[in-house]
């Protein structure tokens, strides 16, 4: 509990900072999505600006949708959490019905109509809000079990376990790491949390042991090119899409993996894309405008004197750095791979909604800063 | 980082408040370091592994499947298919890959037929690449799969199938394994219609397309384009079959024949004899092939007669009633004997021309003169190419005017001496049936020929007289009467060359017969020269090429619907039932001669669609796909494209074994849609 309500001056500026690097990646973003599409686009549905046109729409509506999340009344958000935490429970639950898409083996997709949408997410800024809310309302139990720990773990595990089920394991992970990173900011006790993080990945590892298949694609990453015709497929391909940038790399739409060598070229793998056609020089430019959005959005956070403000802009900062660091750390090989978007550069309209909806939400919060 | 700092309070709140600034701290400097991390994993891959990934990934498009597309067709001038791509496996090696070199050969060797060592000496050569096997039957390929052998590949290529088989062999020429023309309209049109070949191939997909990319990721169409010939493939065949029974029937050496269209300029048939099965090229013997109707040049004897008239009328040194006296058959001149085939005494010009007299003529040659007589035949195109696709054509042999003596004159004035090829003909005889403007001729519609301008060489009074003359060769008591068809007036010359030997400069007894007409004789359509070489023992081109070019007449004038009621085919007919009226019965029923009542519904039917070659009664092209299985390839193939269907032929042979889709099931209707045909047996 804290006896500051939330304070709201308005008429502060927003973090000009955060707002033109963030329209600085979503522009590049856009454009990387046009190289690494469109011959496949070209080639499949006779558009070459199909996947180009689809995410310009969508980077439009995100703006919209970022302008107005960070001009409403934090209060409204915040009266939304359980509607918000509940509705995505809903619709990521309704992947497992017949309304899901299956792609590549996991239902991850939800058909509405016309769109299809990826609830996964709008589950991430849905829970952290949710996380935000619950630690800094419990603040005086937090370091109690039953109070401070359970409700907590009991949500995430419920999105773990439909994720678990699509199945979609790196989602479940990118979740558990959220609620980590949020418990270790919102006071769990260290005990607590590395007693579960010690049994999760016990039994993390006990699944993927029992069963060949999923320890050969969570090893292949170790030796991508020992089977590089099969589980190493993607990575290897990603790998050669680096090598071949080397320094300057081979131009804007002069790059040579994306020519169905290296598959989703426009999507999880859109860095691989960037690090052969910009080089080495370019992934550094990209890196460098990730940290500054990053940073910007620790200060925002750092900078709150609300708990709850403080934590909501923190979760917003978690849910986009860990789609950054989980895609980059794919594509270069040093983890397993699993199906993480890069933010504002990744072709899907989910995941541009929701990262601009993280960086609306950060600008709503930078405006409202005490001083 | 001064941002950090917080100001101290000292309640419970505070404290945590403070803690969690602290672990906010905390996890930025985690992430903040991870992001060097992977910073500093990207500089090792792109920077120090980066020169041996971007080899591995060109390796990896060098490494890609190696394909190449189908060669183009070539058409006749209604679509149908006279040259078509069929694909056929081939297998390659890539010896690096190659594990258990002995073992390998062996196999290969069992299933390829293969000499042990030969295979061996191919796996073990240092080149990356090497043929075992081209071109190899499907079920060969298939064992070859389920032999699983590493560092062997199967790649498909084009095949070149000719579904008319000899139909104008020589004309289309051939192509070798490489996909090269090597003769005929393969060679003259080899960049057009040659595969381009992907090495850049990568994937196919759901829907099983391959995808040919080049190295700028554009999409590459592999096929090679189509070429569509003047040629009408049912004209075509009617000049072979009635060229065929001329040379044979007259124990000729070999014989050509061509048909062109007036108006345009367009060649539509081009017949040598002995045919040449272009499926087969490697089994006969070289020179079979050649196309002597393109790289022949012969002296044309008196079929040249018409053109001196022409060039003298022009000169005006003639009327058509200008008296010669024809010295009874003998004229001894210049010290030379120049003789006609009967006595004749004096005649008019126009009797000259067609009683045929080489006296007459040569009077009128000497009376024309060197020059001009040179002038007009170079104005129609004699000494230089005719122009034609037709490769290594022959410019003809027209001497320097300087160079002619009297005597040269005098037999140059009736077609010896000076050399032609059949083309130089042609364009000439359609220079005198157009009014006196030359034009060019036409081999290919597509390409396109960008004509010459039209040149007049001659007046239209003075083609006109030429035309009449020619007119009375067939209709009056004229050398070419066996060339008359009952209804129509042809207007023809005939020509009896005499053959120089090869030892020694001198005539020898081999003549050259030859005819050439153009019908309807009043505003003519098509033009029809027909040559034999070495007929014996009848050799006058009156008695040899006239009746065939009559019967090439007949065809394609009952082909275009242009031969009049009650024309009477009775002495041709091979049986009396056969309805005399029917033009398009009539003439389908010399291709035909077992098949009246099948001629009949033909005639009925679609004339532009004949049967060329019947093997078979046709499968009831209904509804449903009939049953193909056993019927030659060239008859399967006619029967889809009527349906204006091209199938994709697989394997290699002569003979339908398998179609999709099956008999019974409906024809299929759209895009994608493929008709397949299986191939086997008698593999040539």
């Amino acid at each position: 509990m804290t006896k500051n309500t939330p304070k709201l001056r308005h008429g502060a500026p927003p973090d000009y900072w955060l707002l033109g690097f963030t329209l600085i990646l979503a522009t590049l973003g856009l454009i990387m999505v046009l190289s690494a599409s469109g011959i496949m686009a070209e080639r499949f549905y006779h558009d070459k600006y199909l996947f180009f046109k689809k995410q310009g729409l969508f980077m439009v509506l995100g703006v919209i949708g970022m302008y107005a999340t960070s001009k409403m009344p934090r209060a409204f958000f915040y009266s939304m959490i359980y509607p918000m935490v509940i509705g995505c429970g809903i619709l990521l639950a309704l992947t497992l019905t017949p309304l899901g898409l299956s792609a590549g083996g996991a239902k991850r997709w939800l058909k509405l109509g016309v769109m299809s949408i990826q609830p996964m997410e709008f589950v991430k800024p849905a829970l952290v809000m949710y996380l935000a809310y619950f630690f800094s309302r419990k603040q005086g139990q937090v370091r109690t079990f039953s109070v401070g720990f359970v409700p907590p773990m009991l949500v995430t595990g419920a999105f773990c376990l439909i994720l678990a089920l699509q199945p979609d394991f790196g989602g479940a992970v990118v979740l558990a790491l959220l609620l980590l990173a949020m418990c270790l900011v919102g006071g769990t006790r260290l005990t607590y949390l590395f007693l579960s993080v010690g049994f999760a990945v016990t039994t993390g590892w006990m699944m993927i042991v029992q069963s060949p298949y999923r320890f050969k694609r969570w090893t292949a990453f170790l030796d991508p090119f020992k089977t590089a015709k099969e589980e190493g497929y993607q990575l290897v391909q990603s790998l050669y899409a680096f090598g071949s940038g080397s320094l300057f790399g081979t131009g804007i739409g002069a790059g040579r993996q994306k020519l169905f060598f290296l598959p989703e070229a426009h999507n999880d793998f859109i860095m691989a894309v960037v690090g052969e056609e910009l080089g080495f020089i370019g992934m550094t430019a990209v890196m460098l405008v990730v940290a500054i959005i990053l940073f910007r959005g620790f200060i925002i956070a750092f900078r709150q004197e609300d708990l709850q403000d403080r934590f909501t802009g923190y979760g917003m900062v978690l849910v986009l750095a860990m789609g950054f660091v989980l895609n980059i750390a794919v594509v270069l090989g040093c983890v397993p791979p699993k199906g993480v978007p890069f933010p504002f550069m990744s072709y899907g309209g989910s995941s541009l909604l929701s990262s601009f909806f993280c960086v609306g939400m950060l600008l709503n919060l930078s405006k409202g800063v005490n001083k | 980082m001064a941002l950090l700092s917080a100001r101290p309070r000292k309640t419970e709140s505070n404290r945590r408040q403070d803690l969690s600034r602290s672990m906010l701290v905390v996890v930025m400097v985690l992430l903040g370091l991870a992001w060097v991390g992977l910073w500093a994993r990207g500089a090792w891959v792109q920077l120090f592994m980066g020169a041996e990934l971007n080899r591995l990934a060109s390796k990896q498009y060098l490494s890609a499947e190696f394909e190449r597309g189908v060669r183009g067709r070539i058409l006749d001038r209604k679509g149908r298919v006279l040259a078509s791509g069929a694909e056929s496996k081939s297998l390659y090696a890539r010896p690096l890959e190659v594990a258990h070199v002995d073992s390998t050969a062996r196999i290969l060797s069992r299933l390829l037929d293969l000499p042990v060592p030969e295979v061996i000496k191919k796996l073990t050569t240092r080149k990356n690449f090497v043929w075992i096997k081209r071109q190899m039957e499907d079920k060969v390929a298939a064992r070859i799969v389920e032999a699983h052998l590493p560092g062997l590949y199967l790649t498909t290529e084009s095949v070149r199938l000719y579904p008319n088989d000899q139909l104008a062999g020589q004309l289309l020429g051939f192509v070798g394994l490489d996909d090269t023309g090597l003769e005929g309209m393969e060679k003259a049109f080899n960049d057009r219609l040659a595969a381009k070949s992907a090495e850049f191939v990568v994937q196919r997909d759901a829907s099983g397309r391959k995808l040919y990319l080049d190295a700028q990721g554009q999409e590459l169409d592999t096929r090679g384009q189509d070429v569509t010939l003047t040629i009408d493939s049912h004209i075509q065949n009617s000049a072979e079959q009635a060229l065929a029974k001329a040379v044979t029937q007259n124990n000729g050496k070999w014989g050509v024949a061509v048909v062109a269209d007036v108006e345009t300029g367009d060649i539509l048939a081009w017949a040598n004899f002995p045919f040449f099965n272009p499926n087969s090229f490697g089994k006969v013997k070289s020179g079979a092939w050649r196309d002597r109707a393109a790289l022949n040049t012969f002296e044309p004897g008196s079929t040249f007669k018409p053109i001196l008239f022409a060039a003298a009328l022009q000169n005006q040194v003639i009327t058509p009633s200008t008296l010669f006296f024809c010295e009874n058959g003998k004229w001894e001149t210049r010290g030379h004997t120049i003789r006609d085939t009967h006595p004749l005494g004096w005649l008019t010009a126009r009797g000259v021309l067609v009683q045929s007299s080489n006296i007459g003529s040569a009077k009128i040659g000497l009376e024309l003169g060197v020059k001009r007589y040179y002038d007009a035949l170079r104005r129609l195109g004699f000494g230089e190419r005719a122009g034609l696709p037709t490769p290594g054509e022959s410019p003809g042999i027209l001497r320097d005017p300087k160079n002619w003596a009297d005597i040269d004159l005098a037999t140059g004035a009736f077609g010896q001496g000076i050399g032609v090829t059949t083309a130089q003909m042609t364009r000439a005889f359609l220079c005198l049936a157009n009014g006196g403007v030359i034009k060019q001729l036409r081999l290919t519609l597509d390409p396109a020929v960008t004509p010459d301008a039209p040149q007049r060489v001659f007046e239209e009074s003075v083609t006109e007289q030429v035309m009449e003359m020619m007119t009375a060769v067939v209709e009056e008591d004229g050398t070419g009467k066996r060339a008359r068809i009952p209804g129509v007036q042809v207007a023809g010359k005939t020509g009896t060359a005499q053959k120089a030997m090869h030892s020694g400069g001198g005539y020898g007894e081999e003549y050259l017969a030859s005819f050439v007409a153009l019908v309807p004789a009043k505003k003519p359509k098509y033009f029809f020269m027909l040559l034999v070489d070495g007929p014996k023992p009848q050799y006058l081109g009156g008695l040899v090429a006239a009746p065939a070019v009559r019967d090439i007449a007949v065809e394609t004038l009952a082909y275009s619907g242009m031969v009049p009621e009650g024309l009477q085919l009775a002495a041709k007919a091979p049986a009396p039932s056969n309805t005399p009226g029917a033009a398009g019965a009539a003439a389908t029923s010399e291709t035909n001669p077992n098949g009246q009542a099948q001629a009949q519904s033909q005639a009925g039917s679609d004339p532009s669609l004949p049967d060329l070659l019947p093997v078979k009664p046709l499968p009831p092209a209904g509804k449903t796909v009939p049953d193909m299985a056993g019927l030659p390839v060239r008859r399967a193939v006619e029967v889809l494209v009527e349906k204006g269907i091209v199938p994709v032929v697989k394997g290699r042979g002569m003979v339908v074994a398998r179609q999709k889709p099956g008999p019974g099931e409906p024809w299929p209707t759209g895009e994608n849609d493929v008709f397949i045909l299986w191939l086997a047996g008698q593999a040539g």
